[in-house]
């Protein structure tokens, strides 16, 4: 597999502005995702992955905030588990919040569909193992969070 | 030797009789009521430690030195007793050579001899018998004042029959002052409905399995007053394992268990604050976690974007942060007076000024919308409150109601007070967006917690309003239908 041409897009679901913003432009400036979808709650991010306009524009990761208004990270994930199936890709999906929360780490630990639970701010280096194991189908480490 | 034939004593039986009575202590005398002669058997001197002859036998030593003096009247009264024929009997106490004053029965009978007017007595010593009979009567007492004070008397069910029997104290709990006789379903009547059938059932279960009970129900007497007792059965069994017999207690519990109930609640109240300083605790830590995290993230950016353009922007949001920072403080602030607050005194206070103050700081915003706003305080046109709170809960209920007002029609707000027995409601209705409850129910007056797409949304108000009401011992509610409106009801104290 050639990895130098895969492009990796990333999807981050998060209502705080500034960090999507972060996000995007720390992405940028270090190379890290070709593209990144932002979507200001879980409810957006359904309504874009369940639209079948996008079916061949699907983020190959998602980032996803746990507090957020309209629909949360955790309804974002049971609204996500029940469409997964539909989408035709595998999309790993990353917690990142703010949240030291022992009740929303554990649910963190619980749910299958979550890879990893990061705490903000996030860690570039760790963001970089992830874009890596994404372009090499590779596994990337884990935080010890989880 | 015999003592009789058939049912007549012979003559010499009569000399041994006279021996044995002698020593058995048993005393004899006879006084002359006209010669006011006395005779006493030797007895009668053994009975009580002497030898015949060692005292005076006469009716004034007997009177004057033997006699307890508090029974002499109980002894001229039985030995005086005016109808002939009957043997008045009475409890004396003599004083014996040994052991002090002795209790004996003395026996009377009246005889007219030849010699005249005879009274014969007997006497025999009870002391025994009677001591024990105070010591009974005293347990007695002491149980009775036991059951009196603890408010706790006995009962029985004889389960053949079903005969109750109470104690007087049961009836003393009752607040009968007949002792009337009861049937079961009668005392079960005297539970408040809900605890019939759990009556019924106890007893019902003791009689045919055996089965011990203990409740705590309440209970009406017959003077209306509804108290908490406990009524507790013991079942007692027969050599064939059957019950015969429900014995149990019956208790009056009232003040007690109010105590508890107290407690409990004060216990509630404690651990809803305790989780709420833990989800506040929480929530700080979040906001300002995420805050500083996103002002990191920045910093860092700002370091390492070399175009002007991009760091005139990571500075714009820098900024923002700093802002975000101050308004997290500041509710902050916000929350924690609202405990140094509390201990500021309670004034009456005006519903009508204090809205009209509110009302007239929003102008701007109740104009913009539109909105019109009636308001109806004639229930309850004052109160006692802290002047701030009622303040500030005015302002949040207002300005959600202008923030969340229907986008297709101009908001309508009614806001009035409720007067109900010793409690004060505020009842404060909009025709705005309205929550969805089966959702956010839960999280309505959590902090932070928004549910629109409303860049004003700060998810404060409402928990700050929570917290002041409930401070001050109230509560508060809300019914909401989407797209229909939103009705909060605060019950003030």
């Amino acid at each position: 597999m050639n990895t130098e041409n895969k492009i990796v897009t990333a999807g981050i679901v998060d209502d705080d502005d500034i960090f999507t913003y972060g996000f995007k432009k720390s992405a940028a400036i270090k190379n890290l995702f070709n593209k990144v979808l932002s979507f200001g709650d879980g409810r957006e991010a359904i309504d874009y992955l369940k639209d079948p306009r996008n079916s061949n524009q699907l983020p190959d990761v998602l980032f996803v905030d746990i507090n957020m208004p309209v629909m949360n990270g955790w309804e974002f994930i049971d609204a996500f588990a029940e469409i997964k199936l539909k989408l035709g890709k595998n999309i790993p999906i990353y917690i990142i919040s703010s949240s030291i929360d022992l009740e929303d780490i554990k649910r963190g630990k619980n749910n299958t569909l979550i890879v990893d639970y990061l705490l903000k701010p996030i860690d570039k280096i760790y963001l970089k193992d992830i874009f890596d194991s994404l372009q090499n189908q590779t596994s990337p480490r884990k935080s010890n969070l989880l | 030797m015999s003592f009789s034939e058939d049912h007549k004593f012979s003559g010499e039986s009569i000399a041994h009789f006279a021996r044995i009575i002698d020593s058995i202590h048993l005393g004899i005398w006879e006084y002359n009521t006209d010669t006011k002669h006395v005779k006493w058997s030797s007895g009668f001197y053994t009975a009580l430690g002497y030898v015949p002859g060692e005292i005076e036998c006469s009716y004034n030593y007997f009177f004057e030195h033997l006699l307890y003096y508090h029974d002499k009247p109980t002894f001229l009264k039985a030995t005086y007793h005016p109808r002939h024929g009957e043997s008045p009997v009475a409890h004396i106490r003599l004083l014996t050579k040994q052991n002090g004053y002795q209790w004996f029965e003395s026996t009377t009978q009246k005889h007219d001899s030849k010699d005249g007017p005879v009274i014969y007595g007997v006497l025999t010593n009870i002391n025994t018998l009677k001591i024990n009979e105070i010591k009974a009567a005293e347990n007695e007492f002491r149980c009775a004042e036991i059951g009196r004070i603890a408010k706790i008397g006995s009962w029985e069910i004889e389960t053949a029959t079903m005969n109750l029997v109470f104690t007087k104290e049961v009836y003393d709990i009752f607040e009968l002052n007949n002792h009337v006789k009861m049937t079961i379903e009668e005392a079960i009547s005297f539970f408040e409905p809900q605890y019939r059938p759990v009556m019924s059932h106890a007893i019902e279960q003791a009689i045919k399995f055996c089965k011990p009970y203990e409740l705590e129900v309440l209970f009406r007497t017959a003077r209306n007053n509804v108290i908490w007792v406990r009524a507790k059965g013991v079942p007692v069994l027969d050599d064939l394992g059957r019950c015969t017999i429900i014995r149990g207690v019956f208790q009056d519990i009232d003040s007690i268990k109010k105590k508890g109930i107290t407690l409990q609640s004060s216990i509630n109240l404690l651990d809803d604050q305790n989780k709420r300083l833990q989800n506040f605790a929480y929530i700080v830590s979040h906001n300002l976690r995420s805050h500083a995290g996103n002002l990191k993230f920045m910093v860092n950016l700002f370091e390492e974007s070399n175009q002007n353009d991009d760091r005139t922007e990571v500075f714009s949001h820098i900024k923002t942060i700093s802002e975000s920072l101050s308004s997290t403080v500041g509710h902050l602030d916000e929350i924690v007076k609202i405990q140094s607050e509390i201990s500021k005194e309670r004034k009456v206070i005006d519903f009508d000024t204090i809205f009209n103050n509110v009302a007239s700081a929003l102008r701007t915003n109740i104009v913009a919308a539109g909105a019109k706003i009636h308001t109806d305080f004639s229930d309850c046109p004052q109160i006692d409150y802290i002047p701030a709170y009622m303040e500030s809960i005015f302002q949040n209920l207002l300005t959600n109601a202008l923030k969340y007002k229907h986008p297709d029609r101009e908001p309508v707000i009614n806001c009035s007070t409720q007067k109900a027995g010793n409690e004060v409601y505020l009842l404060f209705e909009d025709n705005g967006v309205g929550i969805d409850m089966p959702r956010y129910g839960d999280q309505l007056f959590g902090m932070y917690k928004t549910f629109h797409r409303n860049s004003d949304s700060k998810g404060i108000g409402l928990f700050i309003t929570r917290n002041q009401v409930e401070a001050l011992g109230g509560s508060i509610q809300v019914d909401s239908t989407v797209n229909v409106g939103t009705k909060f009801t605060v019950r003030l104290v």
